[in-house]
């Protein structure tokens, strides 16, 4: 019975790293001016040109702008803001979402 | 100032007197037939393949104008950029044809004040731009002025998801060329509105339409110091145009239909202008 409790604790113990190291990292940009979509290409070029960036989604309707990050990668407000103004707009708001690898945000 | 009339051949080609005289104004997401305050953002390039044609008619004379023209821009921070306009033209006067390199246009523009709310955005810019004396001034009729002109103004615009607005003026000042001929100084005014009739996603197809109200004035031509007859006056202009953009591509165009003109003496009045254009920045 120990035997087979210790071999159960030593299993959960392997799996519990891989679900930890598989966690992404999403920002949600607000961007202001951002008004038409050729416009908007640029904070798209600025953004895969960025270092930890795997992929973006931009909403023009709503105005923000979704980052995802490589695992282990993170943004700042202060590097985004540089982003979005390099690309012709203001940043209005910055907040990051913290996810599991193919999941949806919390 | 004595008041000479010489009749020159073709005496207010150069686009009919007025023609393309903004060179280059149209911007990737502005006006078609007038200057825009966007800038180009840092570090991108913008390439623009454009066409323009014009036909002016009277007083005896039935003008065209051809002019495929290659343009690029590049944003040296996200409120700078500077530009360069190669034009090669194809123009018909009199029986006479000619085709050839037009005068190249130099380009700076600087976004000075912007104001940026959600889903919109104000903005206001001033711009300088030189057209140097590359097209032969003396074929007939003449690709370029044989003179470098200088030309500022002045760009303001709202853009938000469904309204646009913008407003400019315009300075081109036209210095002595070959032959002692110096035309006459330009100015313009123009008025845009603007809508996005549909709402589209990021990664669909956008169109916007615009009304354009371009007004033109030029200053009578002088040859050796004296003014010509026939030359100089105002022409307005009514522009619908249009553009519809996919991710980097965009494609624009409009005409100019002449409503009203106060040009002096005997010229030829501008028929229609009209221009299309394929832009792509990266």
């Amino acid at each position: 019975m120990n035997g087979i409790l210790r071999t159960a604790v030593f299993a959960v113990s392997l799996l519990l790293p891989v679900a930890a190291s598989a966690a992404q990292t999403q920002y949600q940009l607000r961007v202001d001016g951002l008004a038409c979509p050729f416009c908007a290409y640029g904070i798209e070029k600025e953004l895969e040109r960025t270092d930890g960036v795997e992929s973006l989604e931009i909403d023009i309707n709503a105005g923000t702008v979704t980052v995802t990050m490589a695992d282990g990668a993170a943004m700042t407000e202060a590097q985004a803001s540089r982003i979005v103004e390099d690309a012709g707009f203001t940043l209005g708001g910055f907040e990051e979402v913290r996810t599991q690898a193919g999941n949806k945000p919390e | 100032m004595r008041l000479v009339i010489v009749r020159l051949r073709s005496p207010c080609f150069a686009l009919g007197l007025f023609g393309a005289g903004l060179a280059g104004a149209a911007e990737a997401h502005g006006p078609v037939f007038s200057p825009a305050p966007e800038t180009v953002w840092k570090g991108g390039t913008e390439v623009t393949l454009g066409l323009h044609a014009d036909r002016a008619a009277g007083a005896g004379e039935k003008e065209k104008t051809y002019e495929l023209f290659l343009e690029g821009k590049y944003g040296i921070t996200a409120d700078w950029e500077i530009g360069i306009e190669i034009p090669y033209a194809r123009k018909e006067s009199g029986g006479d044809e000619v085709n050839g390199i037009g005068d190249i246009v130099l380009d700076t523009k600087v976004q000075f004040w912007k104001r940026d709310l959600p889903g919109a955005q104000y903005k206001a810019a001033a711009f300088l731009k030189a057209k140097l004396p590359t097209g032969d001034d003396e074929s007939q009729p003449r690709l370029g002025n044989g003179s470098t002109d200088v030309i500022a103004g002045l760009a303001t615009g709202y853009e938000s998801r469904r309204w646009y607005w913008f407003a400019s003026g315009v300075y081109r000042a036209n210095t002595e060329g070959a032959g002692g001929l110096e035309k006459g100084d330009r100015q313009f005014l123009n008025a845009v509105g603007g809508i996005r009739p549909v709402l589209t996603e990021y990664d669909e197809p956008d169109t916007v339409l615009m009304l354009e109200l371009n007004w033109e004035r030029a200053g009578r031509d002088e040859l050796n110091g004296s003014d010509l007859a026939d030359t100089g006056g105002w022409e307005l202009f009514l522009s619908p145009v249009f553009w519809v953009t996919y991710r980097q591509f965009a494609f624009r165009g409009g005409v100019q239909v002449p409503i009203a003109d106060g040009l002096n003496g005997r010229q030829a009045t501008s028929d229609y202008r009209a221009r299309a254009e394929l832009v792509y920045h990266f």
